[in-house]
């Protein structure tokens, strides 16, 4: 399987007349937009913002952020079992926006699942440093959905949206030569037989939450009943999956399952010669030890027996019980005599390395720990809030105080966050 | 600036272990090592005052000599309180850590010490001090006073205290956030190569062994016994009178189930993220078994069942929170009476 990123660097997005680039600026034009969300089921009205880095503003509470990319005829669809038929993605030529961002809102704050401001983009000042949205260009997708629509209805309107509008702003591209392309396959080239093989393990689903009805995450199922299952990492890249709409299990958007920083970096050693990428699989953190035995031996053993890899890379998805299932994993692994090492948040609400970690195996030694229960920031008033509604601008106008964990990116789970924990 | 120090008799020159029992004394100015401490402080620094005891004298009336010192340091005006270091002597690092805790505590003055990691005094109070590291060998005494100096002049001048390895500290087994130029997805796969090819590596965390806890004995007569229920999945009356909170929660309440065969929904709440609460709240019997124990009541199985229950939130709950609920859980048990409780969570 190959894959073609056609890269196209954009510094600006503006509005126009009609949605069109014109060289490193993506015009787009609001009534354009309106049009498309106006034939989506549960949308009543959609408003446009546009924000660039460096800019006083500050938007929220934030559902999802999507780089705006659309495949090439002949390729495979945009957003399987989504938006397009579900046939496996990762193949042909998908053109990518680099550099924009297509950030939807929510209309309600997610409360006490995620704080009362839920996630929120900063796009100046400290917070917005630590986070790498802050460099891009968002068109921010303020959706009003048709009242009384139940709550899963309403987030899968959103999901909707934002990725047609996406898909919509990418195709502009289609025509258009792009900057660079970047060619990604595993294809076995002969003398690398030397290098370890690499596999990666990335939890995409917690079972600490039910998946809402008819919610859309791996090529439009909601996981229930999954077992862990190989993907192509080209899979991950282009649209094969999507977060869940759970706030209380943040730490993981859109954005970075397109750009996914473990399999960016594992492709790009593989291309280095340093190591052969085995593959991936595609795990859940359960939420009973019947089914955790189950998940984590199944993983294990693809790993193993499908991939033949010498070592392994395994992320985690949501909050505490994830760990369980993710060291379990890696514990498996070692025992047959392949190497792990697992990157878990911290969890330590009282700063106290005995509180980090859910775990305690001698051969899960190779941890990873993403910090952020000690940073917070105190944000200021900035010159533009974009929300929902008028309680939600108001409620982000600042000053405030923001734990790190619920600035959008800063303690991302897939491998965006450059915070980590020291023990002292 | 102004520097008391603590010394033991051994260091102070009154001599060795038949002098463990010296009484504690104030000296003007500086003594033994405290001469090199001043030079190595320099800009002026001075040691007004040493203060001295014997390391038996010293762990005998641990409070009498937390009280004197306190006292003297107060009136001395110190800026610094510096205690040893002491190396490997237990006794010694036992004093010298409770009186810096002290002083750190109720004069809010910066205070430092060295003792070795193996130093029973460094168990106890790593978490609260900086200590540095010495190791067992007091000829080693210019360096880790170098060390103990250099630390105290950041402290005094309140700048940001590096790690362990770089200031030569004690790892206190805290944490704090860094944002460091690679991401987690660049060191993961960094640290997974170097395993691969047996290559020294640091893993981000440390995980932690607890010490088992002893199974106690079994109830010896289960109709004769009475039973209690503890939850930490968040049930608690609608409304949550207690305010309980649903994430690191640092109170528990107990709840009367007196008069009750079982638990409806519509008078419970759950406070606890973390967890599909849907199900305990169509039946709150699901988490906390009031039904079924009535049942076994009833059938005489066990003799009875405590009228209320006790809950709290677990979710993401530190280890310092829960020893003192659990603490306190127990011994609310212990004054009743209680034979057997069973846990339930989520």
């Amino acid at each position: 399987m190959q894959l073609i990123l056609a890269i196209h660097p954009i510094t600006e997005i503006r509005f126009g007349e009609n949605t069109r680039l014109d060289g490193t600026v993506l015009v787009t034009a609001r009534d354009e937009l309106r049009r498309l969300a106006s034939q989506l089921p549960g949308i009543e009205s959609v408003d446009f913002e546009i924000v660039h880095p460096g800019e006083s503003c500050r938007a929220g509470p934030i559902f999802d952020i999507v780089e705006p990319r659309a495949k090439a005829p002949g390729g495979s669809p945009d957003w399987p079992g989504i938006l397009g038929a579900p046939q496996t993605a990762g193949g042909g030529t998908t053109h990518v926006l680099n550099g924009a961002a297509v950030t939807l809102l929510r209309e309600e704050s997610p409360r006490e699942s995620r704080g009362v401001t839920g996630f929120v983009l900063e796009m100046s000042g400290e917070a917005a440093s630590a986070s790498h949205y802050a460099k891009l260009s968002h068109l921010i997708v303020i959706p009003h959905s048709k009242p009384s629509l139940p709550v899963h209805a309403q987030q899968k309107a959103y999901r909707s949206a934002q990725l047609q509008i996406a898909v919509h702003l990418a195709r502009a591209a289609l025509d258009v030569t792009p900057d660079w392309t970047q060619k990604l396959d595993l294809s076995a080239a002969e003398s690398r037989t030397a290098l370890p093989r690499v596999a990666y393990v990335g939890q995409i689903f917690s079972r600490q939450r039910r998946p809402e009805a008819e919610e859309q995450i791996l090529y439009g199922t909601d996981t229930e009943g999954m077992l862990p299952t190989l993907l192509h990492p080209n899979e991950w890249l282009d649209g094969a999956l999507v977060p869940s709409y759970h706030t209380s299990l943040g730490g993981a958007e859109t954005y970075f399952y397109q750009n996914h920083p473990v399999i960016a970096e594992l492709y790009r050693r593989h291309q280095a010669r340093e190591l052969n990428f085995a593959g991936t699989v595609a795990t859940i953190a359960s939420a009973d030890n019947f089914d955790r035995e189950r998940s984590t031996h199944f993983a294990a053993h693809l790993v193993k027996w499908a991939l033949k890899a010498d070592a392994a890379v395994l992320t985690k998805f949501g909050g505490g019980v994830p760990h369980t299932d993710l060291s379990e994993t890696a514990r498996l692994l070692e025992c047959e005599g392949i190497k792990t090492a697992v990157q878990v948040t911290d969890l330590a609400r009282d700063r106290r390395v005995e509180s980090a970690l859910l775990f305690n195996l001698p051969e899960v030694n190779a941890i990873i720990c993403i910090g952020g229960n000690s940073t917070k920031w105190k944000v200021p008033p900035v010159a533009r809030v974009i929300a929902a509604n008028s309680g939600l601008a108001e409620m982000l106008a600042g000053p405030f105080e923001i734990e790190s964990l619920n600035v959008v990116g800063v303690a991302n789970q897939q491998g965006a966050s450059r915070l980590r924990s020291m023990v002292y | 600036m102004r520097v008391v120090h603590y010394l033991n008799q051994f260091f102070a020159g009154l001599g060795g272990e038949e002098k463990a029992g010296a009484l504690f004394e104030t000296r003007e100015g500086a003594v033994g090592p405290g001469k090199l401490l001043e030079q190595l402080l320099g800009d002026g620094a001075q040691v007004v005052m040493t203060l001295v005891s014997g390391d038996n004298y010293a762990v005998e009336n641990q409070q009498s000599i937390i009280a004197a010192v306190l006292e003297k340091v107060r009136e001395a005006n110190a800026d610094l309180f510096v205690a040893g270091p002491c190396f490997q002597a237990g006794r010694y690092g036992m004093a010298a850590g409770a009186l810096c805790s002290a002083v750190q505590a109720k004069l809010g003055i910066p205070v430092i010490t060295g003792m070795a990691q193996e130093n029973p005094g460094s168990d106890l109070y790593r978490e609260t001090l900086f200590i540095i590291d010495s190791g067992d060998n007091a000829a080693k005494m210019r360096d880790v006073l170098t060390r103990m100096a250099t630390l105290a002049k950041k402290l005094l001048a309140k700048e940001a205290v590096g790690l362990p390895k770089e200031e030569g500290y004690i790892p206190r087994g805290l944490i704090r956030d860094h944002f460091v130029e690679k991401t987690a997805a660049e060191r993961l796969v960094e640290m997974v190569l170097a395993k691969v090819k047996n290559e020294p590596f640091e893993s981000e965390m440390i995980p932690t062994a607890f010490a088992p806890v002893p199974m106690p004995p079994g109830v010896r007569d289960l109709k004769k016994a009475k039973l209690m229920l503890i939850t930490d999945g968040g049930l608690v009356p609608k409304g949550n009178p207690d305010r309980i909170q649903s994430s690191a929660a640092t109170r528990w309440g107990s709840y009367s189930i007196k008069d009750c065969a079982d638990l409806r929904g519509e008078d419970y709440e759950i406070s606890h993220g973390g967890y599909d609460p849907q199900f305990v709240r169509q039946d709150p019997n699901r988490l906390v078994p009031l039904d079924v124990m009535r049942e076994l009541e009833q059938e005489g199985v066990i003799g009875e069942l405590y009228d209320e229950f006790i809950s709290t939130s677990g979710l993401a709950n530190p280890l310092s929170n829960t020893r003192r609920m659990g603490r306190e859980m127990a011994e609310k048990a212990k004054r009743l009476g209680i034979d057997a409780i069973i846990l339930t969570s989520t």
